[in-house]
């Protein structure tokens, strides 16, 4: 019964959802745009059907969605980050390989300095999930940046391979000494040794105020 | 690694005497084996997490700390308002800490309860296990298959005794009803059918705020990756996130899916294909679904397991007790909203609760066991079997690896509803198979220093 709940919601937005082959880029960024104007409705109703039925636009709609991720009406915003996530989810289907390439590569494009950090954040997790070995070098170029090294070393450790591993170990020799613990941490539940820097995580730091009776 | 119970008498007092501002107890262990308290030693507990559900285990330590079973020797909670409570509740004599590790620390501690969001379980018990304590630990054991595969290692590895807190397997009734099924009563069982209301939606969406200055927010977030800090995420509303409680299915699944797989004598076996689909809220910060369903197949032996988050009205009948029937074991059924079908090829068995509270129809309650009948192992008390574990090494009734056997059944299900796909399971490899993006779901980094 759910299941068919689910199925009458995305074929009922389903006049945006325009199955993303046999479609040309012309009737995909129209899908989009209807898919945008409906994640835009006042109605909650209306706003969960279609974030639930974006999967279906796919590639095109991953740019519009993360414009809309930082609307100021909350729930639109979160309908939006909630729509990219189903796209995400999608294009990882088991056999889904022109469809999963297009969509990290868009999402690749989003970690640039010109979008705000809340989308390149959330980006990074989806990256975590798809990316492939054209997204290590935009995720590795932001160990530097100090509001998103920690996600960006993290998503690294989940994808984990070689060319992963590589970019953690540039980016260990590279890092300020407050962040090499946290990318040795990376490394070695990677498998790798890493000599010098030891593992903190049993050492307590925080005291309360609170006192014993 | 040196077990905190390996440290003779004279090094103890020594530690002790250097450190005379902190009111440090005799571990049982001292006095005892080496790694068990002894049979007639007070076991010295340090409490992690003490709101809450924690605050609600605090409570039931400090009633065997009256009978002589354990002292209490450490409190500690990331919100300093809890934790003056739990101090207050716990009484002299007993130390606060906001960073659990002190507690690790600490040698003359035996043991810990931990009673924290779910998203710190692997790292706590992990942690507790690599620092020689025994463990109680709050339902359900992990958030990820590979905390789960951490957990086991670290209970094995550092030979401590672990209950997860399922403890509907040690109900009274839960008895009545394991031994009414292995007795055969129903038949072959070949499907198990669990029940339960809805997940709730956030229906008063707030903005992300500063957090309150008694929270330690960093703390609170612990492995999580970070985000800002939003009234709806705690103390207790994280069982609505997918990330730390992951919804009914993780919250009550981890004792509705417990006591199936006691009783169909499933604990170390896992299905090998798991498929869920959802309504997820409408609105709101929440996203674990609010209906679902689960199908788990299990092969060699066939047999299916559901999980469905239906609407109350579709919930099945609660069992009408009378008063004749009702003692200091059986009690009225005061949470019918969840529990389990038993379909067998000979009837039908239903179960209500399967938690603290956990009821058994009428017909199992009342059935004589014949001579010859089959016995069951029945939990002196959740609680107790763990002390049970403890002093004499004894396999607990809701180990470490029953119950990350259990808490993978409620992973697999939230990351085939997330998914929207059906998932293969290969159980002698611990993975999932075929779906590159499912088998990077099953570990989540975390974020440093909170980590495995």
């Amino acid at each position: 019964m759910i299941m068919d709940n689910v199925k009458k919601a995305a074929i009922s937005a389903g006049a945006v959802a325009v199955i993303a082959g046999g479609c040309n880029g012309r009737e995909k960024d129209k899908a989009a745009e209807e898919l945008i104007a409906k994640i835009k409705d006042s109605d909650a109703e209306v706003r969960t059907k279609a974030w639930l039925s974006a999967g279906q636009v796919g590639a095109a709609a991953v740019e519009p969605l993360a414009k809309v991720m930082t609307d100021e009406d909350l729930e639109v915003a979160r309908a939006a980050k909630r729509g990219l996530w189903k796209v995400v989810r999608d294009a990882g289907r088991p056999g889904r390989k022109g469809g999963k390439r297009a969509v990290v590569g868009k999402l690749n494009g989003l970690l640039g300095d010109d979008q705000p950090i809340a989308v390149r954040r959330e980006v990074l997790w989806m990256l975590s999930e798809i990316g492939d070995a054209k997204s290590v070098k935009p995720i590795a170029a932001l160990l530097s940046n100090k509001l998103l090294r920690e996600d960006a070393r993290m998503v690294l450790e989940r994808i984990g391979d070689e060319k992963c591993i590589a970019a953690l170990k540039a980016g260990l020799k590279a890092a300020p000494e407050d962040f090499k613990l946290n990318i040795a941490q990376s490394l070695r539940s990677l498998g790798q040794k890493v000599p010098g820097l030891a593992c903190v995580k049993l050492v307590p730091t925080k005291k309360t105020n609170v006192k014993p009776l | 690694m040196k077990n905190s119970n390996q440290l003779n008498r004279r090094e103890f007092l020594a530690a002790a005497g250097a450190a005379a501002s902190v009111p440090y107890l005799i571990p049982s262990g001292v006095l005892a084996a080496r790694g068990r308290a002894g049979a007639n030693e007070r076991i010295v507990m340090g409490h992690i997490g003490v709101g809450g559900r924690g605050g609600g285990l605090l409570r039931e330590i400090k009633r065997f700390r009256e009978s002589g079973v354990v002292n209490i020797a450490a409190v500690c909670d990331i919100d300093e308002n809890r934790l003056t409570n739990a101090v207050k509740t716990a009484g002299a004599d007993v130390m606060p800490y906001r960073d659990y590790r002190y507690i690790l620390e600490r040698k003359d501690i035996d043991a810990v309860v931990i009673g924290t969001p779910d998203h710190w379980h692997g790292v706590q018990m992990v942690h507790s296990a690599e620092c020689g304590k025994h463990i109680y630990l709050e339902k359900p054991a992990c958030c990820t298959i590979e905390e789960g595969k951490a957990m086991v290692k670290a209970g094995k590895e550092n030979k401590v005794s672990v209950q997860v807190g399922s403890q509907g397997r040690s109900q009274p009734e839960a008895y009545l009803a394991h031994r009414y099924l292995v007795n055969g009563n129903i038949g072959h069982i070949s499907r198990v059918d669990c029940f339960h209301y809805p997940s709730p939606e956030d229906n008063n969406p707030v903005p992300d705020s500063d957090p309150p200055p008694e929270l330690d927010w960093d703390m609170w977030l612990g492995p999580l990756r970070w985000r800002p800090y939003n009234r709806r995420y705690c103390p207790g509303s994280f069982r609505w996130f997918l990330e730390s409680g992951g919804g009914q299915i993780r919250d009550r699944g981890a004792h509705v899916m417990s006591c199936a797989m006691w009783w169909m004598g499933a604990d170390g076996t896992e299905p090998v294909t798991v498929e869920a689909t959802g309504t997820p809220p409408k609105k709101g910060l929440y996203d674990s679904a609010v209906l679902m369903d689960v199908t788990y197949t299990f092969k060699n032996p066939d047999w299916v397991l559901t999980w469905r988050q239906m609407p109350n009205d579709q919930l099945p009948p609660a069992e009408k007790r009378t008063p004749e029937e009702l003692n200091s074991k059986i009690r009225k059924i005061s949470r019918p909203g969840y529990g389990a079908i038993y379909r067998g090829d000979k009837g039908e068995f239903i179960h209500w609760g399967g938690d603290g509270g956990t009821w058994a129809e009428r017909k199992a309650r009342q059935w004589k066991p014949p001579a010859g009948a089959k016995d069951v192992y029945e939990s002196p008390g959740h609680m107790e079997d763990w002390f049970k574990g403890i002093k004499t090494g004894a396999k607990t009734i809701m180990n470490i690896d029953a119950a990350v056997g259990v808490a993978n059944l409620c992973i697999l299900g939230n990351l085939s509803y997330i998914l929207g796909r059906k998932l293969d399971w290969d159980q002698e490899k611990q993975e999932i198979v075929g779906d590159e993006q499912a088998r990077r779901m099953m570990r989540r980094p975390q974020r440093h220093p909170y980590h495995l």
